[in-house]
């Protein structure tokens, strides 16, 4: 059996690496996409510990989290291609309209 | 030297989502990024599957692999910008600080939580654990509430983002070549 702490850090790891994207690049792209890679690694723990104690909730909330991952994908790439359609660009330091 | 199976597979497929992990984030082109992303997801399909979580591990294939991955997939084909500017150059002092504090707490407090022995209680796993049998039984018993919450979710998502990516046709009209 695979230690439940392995599967923690190889979390805590790509967690870190989501969380250095969205916050070092400016493409939004990559940004929503170092997002999914957060939820993907608080997934990793939750089914984790769902092994770790034997109860099956964990799947179900890992379930959930999958669902507001897709929704959240889905109205954070269409708020990026209308900022394109009327900006011209995919660039978050370039997106500053309501700082003005 | 007896090899744990189950182990040399975690190992193998953890080192494949940490790098395809790193590529997704240093790419600059989008496309590669995505497809890096891909492969990180799959590996992470195994490693769920090495937690008894088979359900999961094919939604994760078909849901984030496969639906998620294509709709950054056409986002990319309409927005097709790769980054020219060094991604390093950090807003300023202050976000700089920032990360740097940031790092260090996650490492001087998440460290001691990810080497701390956890409890050794004998989790029973079942014949069901993980399944799609085993799963349903909860969402459509224990959580049947939020299950419902989350289809509303994604379709007020879906309504949401049709009404925000649309093209306003005639109000851009108006606003390139106001009447004469």
């Amino acid at each position: 059996v695979i230690p439940t702490e392995n599967f923690l850090a190889l979390a805590a790891v790509l967690f870190a690496i989501g969380l250095a994207g969205v916050l070092v690049r400016r493409s939004a792209l990559i940004v929503l996409m170092g997002v999914e890679l957060m939820l993907n690694a608080a997934n990793l723990t939750l089914l984790a510990f769902a092994r770790a104690r034997g109860d099956m909730r964990g799947h179900a909330i890992a379930f959930f989290v999958i669902a507001t991952a897709a929704s959240e994908a889905a109205v954070g790439l269409a708020i990026l291609v209308g900022i394109f359609r009327t900006r011209r660009t995919a660039n978050l330091d370039e997106v500053n309209l309501m700082k003005h | 030297v007896s090899v744990d199976g189950p182990l040399v597979l975690f190992w193998v497929f953890a080192v494949g989502a940490v790098l395809g992990a790193i590529a997704t984030v240093t790419r600059r082109n989008p496309v590669v990024a995505v497809v890096c992303l891909v492969g990180t997801f799959f590996c992470l399909a195994v490693e769920f599957l090495l937690l008894y979580a088979s359900f999961l591990a094919a939604i994760q294939v078909l849901v984030y692999a496969g639906a998620i991955m294509v709709l950054f997939v056409f986002v990319v084909m309409v927005v097709n910008r790769a980054e020219t500017e060094p991604f390093w150059h950090v807003s300023g002092p202050v976000t700089k600080l920032a990360a740097v504090a940031a790092v260090l707490v996650l490492m001087v407090r998440g460290w001691p939580a990810l080497v701390a022995p956890p409890e050794r209680q004998a989790a029973v796993i079942t014949s069901e654990f993980g399944t799609v049998s085993g799963v349903g039984q909860i969402l459509l018993g224990e959580l049947v509430f939020p299950f419902e919450v989350v289809s509303i979710l994604l379709l007020i998502a879906v309504v949401g983002s049709l009404v925000v990516a649309r093209q306003h046709h005639d109000k851009d009209r108006e606003r390139e070549s106001p009447a004469p």
